[in-house]
């Protein structure tokens, strides 16, 4: 049940909320939690995907679950996306509130025409006299050498499709809470979790991929922003990932007087344009960053809305993106192209310097 | 497992058959007129009541009426962009259908969808316009169904053109690997657009297939309304079991052109297509046979003309939706918490 | 004091695994339903919690190598 815990500010601006309490968890048991929570309490919901079952997910979307829930609700299917994602919607077009999880959302493509084409326009087409309330979980992102077909963030993509809602949570709080905002949604809502984010022992990990969870259960709300450091001289837009390497670079730069204001989008559909427009309104710089593909996407949308709001706002604008190339395996290489702390602080310092 | 004897074709029985394939040619016909009314002499496909695409069923009604003489409403049914005559013979209702075929706001969909984007919750009927995407979201209607444990079924209908994309492939695959009570159609109108399944097709019968993915296959091969209805009963008596997942391959006829406004000109057997329409000759077997009076017949047609003109009108004096609420229906609006 | 220890996760003599992550720090108080690490060997993962109540102090580090049933961290 969305609970509000007593005395709790209500405002939009939106503190963490509910308080985090002390109990820690990784992103990945966030997940696992909120999946766990909202299958105890309502029966139509299940789990479906590759190695989803015993193995726990390959980035340990579902560890511990089949033990709590079974195989007859966590359910490990063959190696055919285009089948089991459309089962998916079928199954949520007749009651049932299905998590279904796309391994890699490099994967997209051998099962894109379920995904936009059906999941995300069945209520429109049918004049909203269908819906489709199915979760597509998916693992994004790079930096451990996976290569140009493993390691694409690909939000971008999905967010300019209209019909679907896409999260993406950069920490545990908002993990659990949007997971469970996602499954209670009666739309669409692909939810994208980034590898380096899920605090895995088996990748190199920041140290904010651990953080405090409340134990009870509660929403994030889909289509909100949080302002994650406050600042005044620019602003950081960014979500997942970057998010962490953007408040390790504003904390870096507090200590030379650049106060640096970071926006954790945490939603891209709907988009937050109001946190965007308020931040940009005081600080006048804005710098996006974003790990999916630079050209025709996020970041890009993003200035747009604040140039659209009033361009004169603008004093500064860039944006540190990967560049328009397949993201390559070389180390050397990867980490050119990546958004990258050191690329973030350059960004930063220019812009303050203009 | 005992199946549940398919029922015998009474006279009855056999002239509701024939019903339902006259409502569905009467249908097709109207909307064909209506179609071309207003878009000669020069063909604008965007013109007129009823613009854009336009796939008419005519000629395959004996695999809508033979199957779905033995669905329920509440049993599903995925469509595809040929969709009038399932819909018809599944129980769709012929106002809101016709007039989201004309892009009203009184349609299923508001307008939103068209004449290949159909959707009657009440009857669990879908289409979609994406050549063998209708089948995945059909095993998932089965997979509910028999996780709510009742004995209803789902009817995946799909083409001979749709059985070689890798969605009919994976579908077949996972319905018979998780036992849903899905069945599978599949309309062999000889035609893929413009390419015959000689130039297709590996093998000659998708019920060869139906095997290679460990489900029965069954080929109806003279598009036979009574040889479909019991090839579906079976089928659908396995599913309501729990028998699985069953493939139906029905060598049926395109009547007109796969799109209205198509020359044909790649069909050789042009001429002679209309010497093997099956209604007259399902109707001609029922004169013969002495079930059916050349009265009855008459009255089936009037009623038919009745109720499909009623449809019509319906969708002609219905609004076109609201430009203002163009962005309406994207999300719905409350959370389920 | 209550010793935390790197759990029995084999059979083998001197088998060691690693402490893979801490999810508390050093002067946080735990219950025993606190989860406080995570720890693997030969690919298998398990999840540590201690067995009383108190504040804790962290004795190894994150990805040390630590000898199975070697004290890990001590609540006091």
């Amino acid at each position: 049940m969305t609970t509000a815990p007593t005395g709790t500010n209500q405002s939009t601006t939106l503190a963490v909320e509910p308080e985090p309490g002390r109990r820690k968890l990784s992103t990945a048991k966030a997940m696992q939690e909120a999946i766990s929570q909202r299958m105890a309490r309502d029966e139509s919901v299940f789990v479906m995907g590759e190695d989803v079952g015993p193995y726990g997910g390959i980035f340990s979307s579902t560890t511990g679950l089949i033990d709590r829930f079974g195989p007859e609700r966590v359910i490990d299917t063959p190696i055919s996306e285009t089948a089991f994602i459309g089962l998916g919607i079928g199954a949520a077009v007749e009651g049932m509130r299905p998590v279904v999880e796309l391994m890699f959302a490099d994967f997209f493509g051998v099962c894109m025409d379920q995904i936009y084409n059906h999941m995300a326009k069945i209520h429109f087409e049918s004049g909203g006299n269908v819906k489709v309330p199915m979760v597509l979980m998916t693992a994004t992102g790079g930096g451990y050498s996976d290569g140009a077909q493993h390691s694409q963030c690909l939000w971008g993509t999905f967010a300019h499709l209209p019909g679907m809602k896409v999260v993406v949570p950069s920490n545990p709080y908002d993990a659990k809470g949007l997971m469970a905002a996602a499954i209670d949604s009666d739309d669409p809502v692909v939810f994208m979790f980034h590898k380096g984010i899920m605090g895995l022992g088996w990748m190199a990990k920041n140290n904010r991929a651990i953080g405090a969870v409340p134990e009870e259960e509660y929403v994030v709300p889909i289509g909100k922003a949080r302002v994650a450091r406050e600042g005044t001289d620019v602003t950081i837009v960014t979500l997942s990932l970057s998010v962490h390497h953007s408040l390790d670079v504003a904390e870096k730069l507090e200590a030379e007087g650049i106060s640096v204001e970071v926006i954790d989008l945490r939603s891209l559909v709907p988009l937050d344009r109001d946190a965007i427009v308020r931040s940009v309104t005081k600080t006048g710089r804005l710098i996006v960053v974003d790990e999916d593909y630079q050209s025709f996407g996020l970041s890009g949308e993003v200035i747009a809305v604040v140039a659209e709001h009033d361009a004169s706002l603008l004093t500064s604008v860039s944006r540190v993106c990967v560049p328009d190339v397949p993201i390559p395996y070389a180390r050397e290489l990867e980490s050119i192209v990546l958004p990258t702390p050191a690329r973030i602080e350059a960004t930063v310092r220019e812009a303050v310097a203009r | 497992m005992t199946l549940s004897t398919t029922p015998e074709l009474t006279e009855e029985s056999r002239r509701s058959l024939l019903n339902t394939m006259v409502l569905i040619r009467t249908y097709e016909e109207a909307i064909r007129r209506e179609y071309y009314a207003d878009k000669m002499p020069a063909f604008d496909i965007g013109a007129g009541l009823v613009p854009g695409e336009m796939h008419l069923s005519a000629g395959q009604e004996p695999v809508a009426a033979g199957i779905c003489a033995h669905l329920t409403a509440d049993d599903a049914l995925t469509a595809t962009h040929r969709p009038h005559h399932v819909a018809i013979a599944k129980g769709v209702a012929l106002r809101p259908m016709t007039a989201e075929i004309f892009g009203r706001e009184d349609g299923f969909g508001h307008g939103r969808g068209g004449h290949m984007h159909l959707f009657d919750p009440s009857n669990h009927f879908s289409c979609s316009g994406i050549i063998a995407e209708g089948l995945p979201p059909a095993l998932g209607q089965a997979f509910a169904f028999k996780r709510q444990g009742n004995n209803r079924v789902t009817v995946a209908v799909t083409g001979e053109g749709a059985a070689n994309q890798g969605a009919f492939h994976e579908s077949l695959n996972l319905a018979a690997l998780w036992n849903l009570p899905v069945i599978f159609v599949v309309e062999d109108n000889d035609w893929g657009i413009s390419v015959p399944r000689s130039e297709s097709t590996s093998v000659t019968s998708n019920a060869v297939r139906a095997a290679a993915y460990g489900m029965p296959g069954v080929r109806v091969e003279d598009n036979s309304v009574e040889a479909v209805y019991a090839a579906g009963g079976e089928a659908v008596a396995r599913a309501r079991s729990g028998g699985g997942p069953t493939l139906i391959e029905v060598h049926t006829l395109r009547l007109w052109g796969h799109f209205e406004g198509d020359a044909e000109g790649y069909r050789p057997e042009l001429k002679s297509v209309p010497d093997h329409d099956p209604l007259p000759r399902y109707r001609d077997e029922l004169l013969q046979a002495g079930g059916l009076s050349a009265e009855q017949f008459q009255a089936m047609q009037d009623r038919a003309v009745e109720q499909v003109e009623d449809a019509i009108q319906f969708a002609k004096a219905s609004p076109a939706p609201n430009p203002s609420e163009h962005l309406n229906y994207v999300f719905s609006e409350g959370v389920n918490s | 004091m209550t010793d935390v220890r790197f759990p029995q996760m084999t059979a083998a003599q001197g088998a060691t695994g690693i402490l893979v992550t801490w999810f508390v720090d050093s002067g946080d108080e735990v219950t025993p339903t606190t989860l406080i690490a995570e720890v693997a060997m030969d690919k298998v993962d398990a999840e540590v919690y201690p067995e009383t109540s108190g504040t804790i102090s962290l004795l190894v580090e994150e990805g040390a190598e630590v000898p199975q049933g070697s004290v890990i961290a001590q609540v006091n």
